[in-house]
């Protein structure tokens, strides 16, 4: 049986809210490259917050990779 | 790289300081970024209209509680919001301003104030600012006087800027608020680089009108901003609308006419909620950014020859410069002439001066880092040294 995907299902509904969670994780990494400008020399804060939105923006990448193309 | 066809991604605040003086209050925060990826379709906050239809009963996003709340914090009764300061002003001038009424303005007022004045009819009259370029209440009792005896009446309305775009200084508005109101003259506060930047109370003030700029000063995109105003002048110009069609009797529920219906209905007003918590309490820590200032305008004026032109110690983040006496010496025998000077702050990662401009330039530090702050000043002190100017060591 094909699965079809309709408004609504929570599957699809996943995989659009990944896409959003990236996309706002990166707009927080840019906030840093706007804190940071013209140098973008990280303090040890800033090397840690940068650092935990790449590994949130890994795992939502991930994710939605599994949601988008199983 | 291009985010569309033939248009540029722009990535000006991701790769410099920026310190245009009209863009440095708008950049918009995190969440109104996030805010406007989800928001950016046309209707966009309309998806939950129900009946009364319009924008500032609109719950879902939570537009209605958005606009109590901007009042409450203007300390003024209600609040709409507006395509940019200068709807405000318009709004305001239709209501009030006939055909030949005179209205007061400053001798360092915004031209879409008068520009609101001319659409609507009136004739303008300027309130001087004094030698240190500040408007005082006894020149607004001199010019309402004068007005008097010009035209057999006093002025139907004055639009007074808190701070000005010019010089960046404050003015007495409540002392010239209390003067207008001794002749029943309605005043309109011009916050456009003070709402959303520093605390600002209407009431204390004893204006009727406030009105702020979302792309200025509340870190929201353009054209957006804000029209608060008392309980009284609210029932004025805020008035629903009481027109009907001949033919088909249609009326349009509580529609009001000054705001045309429904005024900011997507990306604009949702970046300025979204940033709304944020702009509220950034306005608590001005002196932070009076600080950073100083740090930035203490270079410069260790730069020998360099003058500021704004009241003097600041009171606001945006300045105004003169350099005739130092950088400016330098563009006559350079062969870059005036651009060395934009073209050596853009090479360390500074913009937003205007490209060419050594003699008289304005600026503006806010929302700036210490870090970025201090990077600044060193910039400045960097160029004087390296083109021979004398440079003041710092006690």
């Amino acid at each position: 049986m094909p699965v079809h995907y309709v408004y609504g299902d929570p599957v699809s509904k996943r995989a659009v809210d990944l896409t959003f969670q990236a996309i706002y994780t990166l707009t927080d990494l840019r906030a840093l490259f706007r804190k940071t400008a013209p140098t973008h020399e990280l303090d040890s804060d800033q090397r840690a917050e940068a650092g935990r939105l790449l590994e949130n923006l890994e795992r939502q990448v991930a994710s939605l990779r599994q949601e988008m193309l199983r | 790289m291009r985010c569309g066809s033939g248009i540029e991604t722009r990535q000006v605040d991701e790769l410099f300081i920026n310190i245009d003086p009209i863009q440095a209050g708008g950049r918009l925060t995190p969440d109104a970024m996030k805010a406007i990826i989800a928001y950016g379709d046309g209707y966009s906050v309309c998806d939950n209209c129900r009946r009364p239809n319009r924008l500032d009963y609109i719950t879902k996003p939570p537009i209605a509680e958005f606009h109590k709340d901007v009042a409450a914090w203007l300390n003024m009764d209600a609040a709409r919001t507006v395509p940019g300061a200068r709807r405000g002003f318009q709004a305001v001038s239709q209501t009030y301003v006939n055909k030949g009424d005179p209205v007061l303005v400053t001798s360092l007022s915004h031209y879409t104030e008068f520009l609101a004045i001319e659409e609507a009819g009136g004739i303008a009259r300027e309130i001087p600012a004094d030698k240190n370029k500040v408007v005082t209440a006894d020149a607004a009792t001199a010019t309402i006087e004068k007005v008097k005896k010009e035209f057999g009446r006093p002025p139907v309305l004055a639009i007074i800027d808190h701070v000005d775009y010019q010089y960046g200084n404050v003015h007495d508005v409540a002392g010239i608020a209390k003067v207008a109101h001794g002749d029943d003259i309605p005043v309109i506060c011009n916050g456009a680089y003070t709402v959303g930047i520093l605390p600002v109370d209407g009431k204390c003030m004893g204006v009727d009108f406030v009105v702020g700029s979302g792309h200025k000063s509340m870190a929201a995109p353009a054209p957006s901003g804000i029209l608060a105003a008392t309980a009284e002048r609210a029932a004025e110009v805020f008035r629903t609308t009481a027109i009907e069609g001949d033919v088909t009797g249609r009326k349009f529920g509580i529609k009001e006419p000054e705001m045309m219906g429904c005024t900011l209905m997507g990306a604009t007003l949702i970046g300025m909620m979204a940033s709304f918590p944020h702009v509220k309490e950034r306005v608590k820590h001005f002196e932070r950014e009076l600080a950073n200032n100083r740090i930035v305008m203490d270079a410069l004026l260790s730069v020998d020859g360099t003058r500021v032109l704004s009241e003097y110690p600041r009171k606001h983040t945006m300045s105004r410069m003169d350099t005739s006496g130092s950088f400016d010496q330098i563009a006559a025998a350079h062969r870059k002439k005036g651009f060395y000077f934009s073209g050596s702050l853009s090479e360390r990662g500074i913009r937003g001066i205007i490209p060419g401009a050594t003699k008289v330039w304005k600026f503006n530090t806010y929302s700036i880092t210490r870090k970025q702050a201090e990077y600044l000043a060193e910039a400045f002190v960097a160029i004087a040294r390296e083109n021979g100017l004398p440079v003041r060591e710092s006690s």
